[in-house]
């Protein structure tokens, strides 16, 4: 196994993350084609529409936000072997505390209470996050399925709240607004972009920081890669099992506060197209490397601010971006496939051959 | 009293159909060796390829044949991933979990033009009517789809072929210890294989039902992770067929309720919660000591 | 006619050249032995007999017909069976579903239960086997499931039989029990190759040896007359080498470690029954015994991995409890049993591995911060100090060799100066100058005064360390005694529940 990894450790992992990335491209370029539309035509337009100018960088930023949180939250269970499919709920419910903490006023100056609302929703998705690691540790549950159950779980339960105690005024089913202090400012005047951007590469800035140089990201790494040599070694792998899924909940919670105070301005019901599992493809791109990440979320941020406006001019419907996202997903978790793919792994014809004679 | 009884568990019993030919399908995939955590992206392929089976076809036979290679066509890609491909079956499953809702989200508006769901289509409509004169039995059975049979028929057949058979032997023994299946001369390979197939084309099936049986078209994510929960009944029979009868029948129980306790004015995101509600505790108290076979996730070349 | 030839076998692997044009063969009805090192190249060559792996160059022919044999099924098709190292057994199925499996009596589309038990029970008779083909294999002893593995090439018509380190999990009675075996066997005409690197059971057993080093036969079917075990050993490293590096204690100093009454059960079975041991400073106290009778627990119990039902635990005077860090704190030193899954982070530089455990030392964590610059020029002194032969210490642990990750947990550990050292199977897996080296620094350690007790499955490296040597069978110590006063053939008999004697008690 371990030879089987070495070689593998050759494809570098950047290598392994463009060409996947290329590939799904590729694939989108296909379903074009059967959808009888030009790809460079489309490819152009959403070039266009996602960097073409100021006004679309900043939809490009906007829609990138969520994907960085979403795309570390995912990042951090996995390095403790946790995959948290429960980024989507775990967002959820600090979208949902921080609402009710936005929405009430409070006696505090704006900019305490928008820290507040954000504070409460990190320990909200935090503490969603955790009972996953709870039931990891002290039953054994398989988290993939006790995350997957407990997004069902959450996002009814929101949607009940929305639909009925919380219910503004009106036929949407969303809760009352935020108080205007308590929402992020806009960076640039004229423009929807908020600082919600700016917290998200702080939160990479910190996880790097936290993983790298710190006893728990020491922790996190030995856990992850071999729990029982961790365990062997006095690590408590429960605990660090548990506080990164504290962690991982949170940056989810994050990621939910920061969106209801910069974009959604209150609770929507639904107003997440999947973040949480377009986390799982940023952190693929990335390669689980922080930095990464934000380049990756700007990435498919940029794609899907273009295919909406692709969308807009023609019927290409937004969906193929999922589809693009999935197969990196699956591509970067198959370098075997991508080097059979790229030629890099045909072998010479026979091993000792030049010592026949 | 007694209708409500029986019409709860009439509604069980057509909401067990899926998810025990999935759970059935995710056994076959466990005992050989390999993770079933693809099962969702199974399901729903084989509910969408259905439809659009059905609705170029005309048939609903044709739709359910469909159903049951499309989920075989993710069961493939699974066992590819997997086994050629040496990926980490937790993620190979998640990323086409992902892949089958995005492709059939996508394939539907292209096709339908509709993101929500597929236009109506021919759906299979064979139920057990001759049983219909039989009291409380026939309120309960005549209005159940053949497919139930089916499932009932599938799962003791499957019994027999795990634990009786020179295959299931073999199947079982790729599962536990490839290593030593593959000394003994199975080709563990090809064994891998036809377990992820046979898991891909009983969860195909489990879609087909859910579309173009139970319903008369494609819903968007109808699959609604009931692949998640298979897994859970799955590990709860202790991957024995005719365990995964009686556990589906429980889980499907928790449906059935759910959808009656709706009639009487709760919120229906309340009550929907229920069965996810139910897979979280069972997974939590009802299965610490169940150990899957020792060798899933290994290969024998290792 | 020779059973087996195999002429000029070649086989390369990407960076070793692991069979380097080799030929040997076995007479019909001889049992051949078949010696080398670890990584010698004796594993490859009959993986290449058994089809587990194809031969770049060569030809291979059974019973004088050439063959080409691309698989096991091939392998067995030509009446070629293996009896593996790490037995190939489902441990919840029966013996007879392990026999049978590719190879089942049908009766129409099921399997011929009934008939499979009957010809498997009488097999097991005809060579007096002494197992129950009804049992499931996790019921059954090393030395049973060992049976199983043998009645499995036999059921299948192997007339070649391929018995890859038969005696490495073995007590001395059961080795015996196995070459009774062996010769009914060659009686029945059948033909055995026997890969070991155990000299004395290569004198006891076989008709022919044939020795590998680096790949290359080195002695090929030499008839055993007078050759004795150092001339094997020097076949073996090319070298003369120190089989007995023992030597005098003189330092040994007063009772330090102590254990006292432990006890653990484990789902309703009690594995630890009551185990008393007394370590003095400058000792080595060897724990013999066969696997599974308790040492695994006693392991982790006396690290703290886990905790002991009753029972206490004192250095000097201080009792010690806690988890796994707690021992660590109390300079309590583990060398686990298997490196690569308790030891080692394969996937984590050998920088990171020095310090696992170690990490939240004030040299190497300030206020939760790793402190880099220590740990890099730590590391780079121990890579030095310990001989770890590597560019440099950010490189992979997945990329040293076998000994040489031995050698990183040994270093992490005798760096942090621990004063009770628990060491675990140290040189299992490594070649033959890593076990040198290790062994040396073991005494090392002991003559700077450290508490060590040593558990080995190895007899030999327990007989040859130790001071005193205790005995554990059955989740008790049998026995314990001066290590001077020892013979294999006792000590055998204690490690399998033969009468207690000399047993110290412990105050």
């Amino acid at each position: 196994m371990s030879k089987l990894s070495n070689r593998l450790m050759k494809t570098s992992p950047i290598v392994i993350s463009l060409v996947s990335f290329v590939l799904a491209i590729l694939v989108s370029c296909v379903i074009m084609l059967l959808c009888g539309y030009d790809p460079i035509f489309a490819y152009s337009v959403i070039i266009e529409g996602s960097l073409g100018s100021v006004r679309s960088l900043t939809n490009t930023l906007i829609q990138a936000t969520p994907l960085i949180f979403t795309g570390l939250a995912f990042m951090v269970g996995k390095k403790a072997t946790l995959i948290n499919l429960g980024v989507e709920g775990q967002m959820y419910t600090g979208a949902m505390v921080a609402a009710l903490v936005g929405m009430t006023p409070l006696p505090l100056p704006g900019i305490l209470h928008l820290f507040l609302a954000l504070v409460c929703g990190v320990i909200g998705g935090g503490l969603a996050g955790a009972l996953i690691g709870f039931l990891k540790v002290r039953f054994g549950s398989n988290e993939v399925i006790t995350t997957t159950m407990t997004n069902f779980i959450i996002i009814n339960f929101c949607d009940y709240l929305v639909n009925y105690p919380l219910k503004a005024e009106g036929a949407v089913a969303q809760t009352n607004k935020i108080v205007d202090g308590a929402l992020l400012g806009k960076m640039i005047p004229g423009y929807q972009l908020t600082w919600a951007i700016v917290i998200a590469v702080l939160a990479a800035l910190i996880v790097k920081f936290v993983l790298e140089k710190t006893r728990f990201g020491y922790e996190v790494r030995a856990v992850g890669l071999n729990m029982k040599a961790a365990e062997t070694a006095g690590i408590k792998v429960g605990g660090v099992m548990m506080k990164a899924m504290l962690f991982s909940g949170a940056l989810a919670g994050l990621c939910g506060a920061v969106h209801v105070t910069s974009v959604g301005k209150r609770f929507i019901s639904g107003f997440s197209p999947g973040y949480g599992f377009s986390g799982i493809s940023v952190a693929a791109l990335a390669s689980d490397s922080p930095l990464g990440i934000i380049l990756a979320g700007i990435i498919f941020g940029a794609l899907k601010t273009g295919a909406m406006y692709l969308n807009m001019m023609s019927q290409i419907p937004t969906e193929f971006v999922s589809v693009i996202q999935a197969l990196v997903v699956i591509f970067v978790s198959a370098p075997l496939l991508i080097r059979a793919l790229i030629g890099a792994d045909r072998k010479p014809k026979k091993g000792g051959r030049s010592h026949a004679e | 009293m007694l209708n409500n009884i029986t019409g709860i568990l009439s509604t069980m019993f057509s909401m067990s159909i899926p998810l025990i030919l999935a759970a059935l399908g995710g056994v076959y995939s466990v005992r050989s060796g390999i993770m079933a955590l693809g099962l969702e992206s199974m399901i729903l392929t084989g509910a969408f390829t259905a439809a659009v089976g059905s609705f170029y076809s005309g048939s609903a036979w044709i739709g359910l044949l469909c159903g049951i290679l499309g989920g075989m066509i993710f069961g493939l890609c699974h066992g590819l991933l997997c086994i050629r491909y040496k990926v980490n079956q937790v993620i190979s499953g998640i990323g086409l979990n992902l892949l089958a809702t995005a492709a059939s989200t996508l394939l539907m508006q292209i096709i339908w033009g509709n993101k929500g769901n597929s236009e109506a289509v021919a759906s299979v409509n064979t139920k057990l009517t001759f049983l219909k004169d039989i009291p409380v039995l026939g309120d309960i059975f005549s209005r159940q789809s053949v497919l139930l049979i089916f499932t009932i028929l599938v799962c003791i057949a499957s019994w027999f072929i795990l634990f009786k058979t020179p295959f299931g032997l073999r199947l079982r023994m790729v599962g536990e210890n490839p290593k030593a299946a593959s000394s003994m001369g199975i080709p563990v390979r090809r064994m891998k294989y036809i377990g992820v197939l046979v898991c891909g084309a009983l969860a195909g099936l489990a879609g087909a039902y859910l579309s173009i049986d139970s319903l008369n078209m494609f819903v968007r994510d109808m699959s609604a992770s009931r692949g998640y929960i298979a897994i859970a009944i799955a590990i709860l029979s202790r991957y024995n067929p005719l365990n995964v009868l009686l556990c589906g029948s429980l889980f499907a129980l928790c449906d059935a309720v759910q959808i009656y306790v709706q009639g009487y004015g709760i919120p229906s995101q309340l009550v929907q919660m229920i069965p996810y509600i139910v897979t979280l505790l069972v997974l939590a108290f009802g299965v610490k000591n169940i150990q899957p076979p020792a060798g899933v996730g290994k290969y024998e070349d290792e | 006619m020779n059973s087996v030839e195999m002429i000029d076998i070649v086989k390369q692997y990407p960076l070793v050249r692991a069979v380097d044009h080799v030929s040997f063969s076995l007479g019909q009805g001889e049992i051949h032995s078949l010696l080398g090192e670890n990584g010698a190249g004796k594993s490859t060559l009959m993986k290449i007999l058994y089809g587990m792996t194809v031969p770049d160059e060569g030809e291979i022919r059974v019973n004088g017909e050439p063959v080409k044999i691309k698989s096991p099924k091939d392998a067995i098709r030509l009446g070629i069976g293996m009896v593996h190292q790490h037995f190939m057994l489902s441990p919840v199925m029966s013996v007879t579903e392990n026999i049978i499996v590719n190879h089942e009596p049908r009766k129409g589309w099921l399997i011929d239960e009934k008939k499979a038990e009957q010809e498997i029970q009488a097999l097991i008779d005809r060579f007096h086997f002494n197992i129950n083909a009804k049992a499931k294999v996790q019921e059954l002893s090393v030395g049973e499931q060992q049976r199983v593995e043998i009645l499995k090439a036999i059921y299948r018509g192997a007339n070649i039989l391929i018995l890859d380190e038969p005696t490495a999990v073995l007590t001395p009675q059961e080795v015996e029990e196995l070459f009774v075996i062996m010769r009914n066997l060659k009686k029945d005409n059948k033909s055995i190759i026997i890969i070991t690197h155990k000299l004395k059971e290569t004198l006891a057993i076989a008709d022919r040896i044939s020795v590998l080093r680096d790949g290359k036969m080195v002695e090929s079917g030499l008839p055993l007359g007078n050759v004795t075990t150092s001339d094997l050993a020097k076949m073996m490293v090319g070298r003369d080498v120190e089989l007995n590096v023992r030597r005098e204690n003189t330092n040994m100093g007063e009772e330090f470690f102590r254990i006292q009454d432990l006890q653990l059960s484990e789902r309703g079975v009690q594995v630890l029954k009551g185990i008393s041991l007394s370590i003095r400073k400058g000792e080595i106290l060897g724990v013999a015994g066969i696997e599974g009778n308790g040492q695994t627990e006693l392991i982790e119990v006396l690290t703290g991995l886990r905790k002991a039902d009753s029972g206490t635990m004192t250095m000097g005077t201080e009792a010690i409890r806690g988890d796994a860090h707690a021992f660590l704190k109390h300079k309590i030193g583990h060398i686990p049993e298997d490196r690569l899954s308790r030891g080692l982070v394969a996937e984590m530089s050998i920088e990171d591995n020095l310090i696992l455990g170690y990490h939240d030392e004030p040299q190497f964590l300030k206020q939760g911060l790793l402190q880099k610059k220590n740990i890099q020029s730590y590391a780079e002194e121990a890579v030095g100090e310990y001989m770890i032969k590597t560019p440099n210490a950010r490189e992979l642990v997945s990329s040293l060799s076998g000994g040489n990750q031995q050698k990183v947990v040994i270093a992490r550990v005798f760096k942090q100066n621990p004063d009770v050292l628990i060491v675990a199977q140290p040189t299992r897996g490594v070649d033959v100058g890593a076990m040198e080296y290790i062994h040396h620094q073991l005494l090392r350690l002991r003559d700077e005064g450290k508490a060590i007790l040593l558990i080995s499955a190895d007899l030999d490296e327990v007989r040859s360390l130790s001071d005193r040597i205790a005995v554990i069978y059955d989740g008790r110590i049998v026995s314990v005694q001066q290590a001077e006063d020892t013979d294999e053939l006792s000590l055998g008999l204690l490690m399998t529940g033969g009468k207690e004697e000399h047993h110290e008690q412990a105050v």
